[in-house]
């Protein structure tokens, strides 16, 4: 049963070791109630499409995975779609030349390959770290990407149908549903593996297992001289890491029921990821999720409005860099951005002048220093 | 006993560590201190030591045990904790997170993926002794980053502390101190070395700080070890007082 406690006066209460104050529990609550409704939603409007939440709520799960990296030891990973496509690729196989049925067998074997595989990636890419990790990482994408394009048992860019049995799907609860109701108990399937893999990431974020993660991540040479083995633990982090976008990635298969090596194994789906970790926030839990979710959709609809969607992309990046470095959820709690300024703009409404004129000076310093910059460049001198 | 054994190490044309046969902790608990001028080879004798470099030629040798091609974070599990002359801790955390840190792994418990990192009961209680310990309760909570440099220095002390040493190596642990807080820095590490029989090995340039506490002072000259004695040698040995001095013992 919940407990009560206390944190810094504000009454909070811990069950199962997640600890929450009453306003993040109510945040909690309406979230999963959200994830509950999407299919309900989704037949009220059309422009919200189950599949595309869904989509998006399995990238930003293989987000939520490589935030393990990125946030406590500050690697970058510019790889994971390779787990999501270790995942997708399993289970394809498992489906197509073992004939095999489960969701939850199919899932398994997603698991234990990108587990396999991250164990190796990450053995040859965490000698390094920086650049020459975040290259690492994108070469071994790049070679599985080769590799599933090459094979014609990987069915080449035709991609692998997931239609195992006479059912011609993959049979939940040893039973075959009609499409539709598949896409939404698939779609469940996906929330109950979201949450029980955002509770196992929360407890291992209170671990002291973090704490060896952060030591890494901050400080390097002195987590050795602790006496922290530094390349274990970051490797195992990095296994963790690969299991999420494998889940995901088997997940998506199932889904879809077909896989092409673009959207599962290409290196712009491994950017994709890196960007909706930092979109969402990489600083908190969910963010990556939700920057899933927001990606995904924006892309979409993207896709219907212009032809240059990647443009709106690259516009969307800018401005978080820029204004929103803490990402969605992080410039959306308290003490990030948006809160803090709306609490300015409670107390003292005039303070939207002095914010116009913040912005002014900040853009014609910028642009100061901007043309003060290509003069360098042209010219070799101020 | 801590044991060099006719230690060499090069940098190219360099010769930083010129055959150093040394022992420490013979006396158990004892506070060495290492003087030289800059150039001399103190840090890189420490970095040999600790395994931050391996040497060229030469073995390190821990109870009788050649530790020489041991790995470093093995060698801190062995009881040989180091700190460093710029101060390295754990920027993000507070105060009271980078001692838990230490101390969760120096206990052994950073595999553990699924307790709660503060929830260690045995833990809290060695990182409150620390805090007081090294006189930083007030600052407990305070995040390493703004902490001011006496602090900082005292947090990167009690790091290495907090892992139960039996050797000690501290690289210049009073590096960027004011005078004032110099005193205070030292007193902590020699109070708490002596109450815990931690052999303590330090650089040092302060030759008042020194002459003050050393029990034995080893000076080091072009990679080579001048000389070996008491605190004394620093008045008597005319030419050792020459080397500190010329180069200035300022720093």
């Amino acid at each position: 049963m919940p407990r009560r406690t206390d944190r810094d006066g504000t009454p909070a209460y811990r069950f199962l070791g997640v600890e929450v104050t009453r306003r993040e529990a109510v945040f909690l609550l309406v979230g999963v109630v959200v994830l509950f409704i999407v299919p309900d939603l989704t037949t009220v409007s059309d422009s919200l499409q189950l599949s595309v939440i869904h989509q998006g709520l399995l990238f930003g799960f293989a987000a939520v995975g490589l935030n393990l990296l990125l946030r406590h030891t500050k690697l970058t990973s510019f790889g994971h779609a390779a787990f999501f496509g270790t995942g997708a690729y399993a289970t394809a196989v498992l489906a197509r030349y073992a004939g095999v049925q489960s969701v939850g067998l199919l899932l398994l074997g997603a698991i234990a390959a990108a587990t396999v595989m991250a164990a190796i990636i990450g053995v040859l890419s965490l000698r390094h770290t920086g650049l020459y990790f975040a290259l690492l990482t994108l070469a071994f994408g790049q070679l599985l990407y080769a590799i599933a394009l090459g094979q014609s048992a990987l069915g080449g860019s035709d991609g692998l149908p997931i239609r195992p049995g006479p059912a011609n799907q993959p049979l939940l609860f040893g039973t075959a549903f009609s499409p539709d109701v598949y896409q939404v108990l698939t779609y469940y399937l996906t929330v109950v593996v979201i949450l029980i893999g955002l509770f196992v990431m929360y407890r291992i974020t209170q671990s002291p297992f973090r704490n060896a993660l952060d030591a890494i991540g901050q400080e390097r040479t002195r987590a050795r001289f602790i006496g922290l083995p530094v390349r274990r633990y970051v490797w195992v982090a990095f296994v963790i890491s690969g299991i999420y976008g494998g889940v995901a990635g088997g997940l998506f298969a199932v889904v879809r029921q077909y896989i092409r090596p673009e959207e599962t194994l290409f290196f712009l789906r491994s950017g994709d990821i890196l960007f909706m970790a930092i979109l969402g926030g990489f600083r908190t839990l969910v963010g990556p999720l939700l920057g899933g979710v927001v990606l995904v959709f924006l892309q979409d609809v993207g896709q219907d409005v212009t032809q240059y969607y990647d443009f709106l992309t690259g516009v969307i990046l800018l401005i978080l860099v820029y204004g929103f470095p803490r990402g969605i959820v992080g410039s959306l709690q308290s003490g990030g951005i948006v809160n803090t300024r709306l609490g300015e703009l409670r107390r003292e409404p005039s303070v939207l002048s002095t914010w116009g004129q913040t912005a002014v000076e900040t853009t014609e310093r910028k642009l100061a220093e901007s043309m003060t910059s290509l003069r360098i460049i042209l010219f070799g001198a101020d | 006993m801590l044991e060099a054994r006719n230690l060499r190490k090069s940098f190219g044309e360099l010769v930083a560590t010129d055959d150093i046969t040394l022992e420490f902790g013979k006396d158990e608990g004892e506070l060495v201190f290492i003087v030289g001028p800059n150039g001399a080879g103190k840090t890189t004798f420490i970095n040999l030591l600790t395994g931050f470099l391996s040497p060229d030629e030469g073995e390190i040798v821990l109870d009788g045990e050649d530790i020489t091609g041991m790995s470093a974070d093995s060698r801190v599990d062995a009881g040989i904790a180091r700190s460093f002359q710029v101060v390295k801790v754990f920027e993000e955390m507070t105060v009271r997170e980078n001692l838990r840190t230490v101390v969760l792994t120096e206990q052994g418990k950073t595999w553990s993926l699924f307790s709660m990192a503060d929830g260690h009961e045995d833990v809290e209680t060695k990182v409150e002794e620390l805090l007081a310990r090294f006189r930083l309760e007030d600052a407990a909570d305070t995040i390493a980053e703004e902490l001011p440099h006496g602090d900082r220095k005292l947090l990167d002390v009690a790091m290495s502390f907090g892992l139960d040493p039996e050797y000690l190596l501290l690289d210049e642990p009073t590096s960027g101190v004011s005078t004032r807080e110099k005193e205070y820095v030292i007193e902590t590490i020699v109070e708490v070395g002596r109450a815990e029989g931690v052999t303590t090995v330090t650089i040092e340039h302060d030759m008042d700080i020194v002459t003050e506490y050393a029990d034995r002072v080893v000076a080091l000259h072009q990679g080579a070890v001048h000389g070996v004695g008491p605190p004394t040698m620093l008045e008597t040995d005319d030419e050792l007082r020459r080397l500190l001095l010329g180069v200035g013992d300022d720093e």
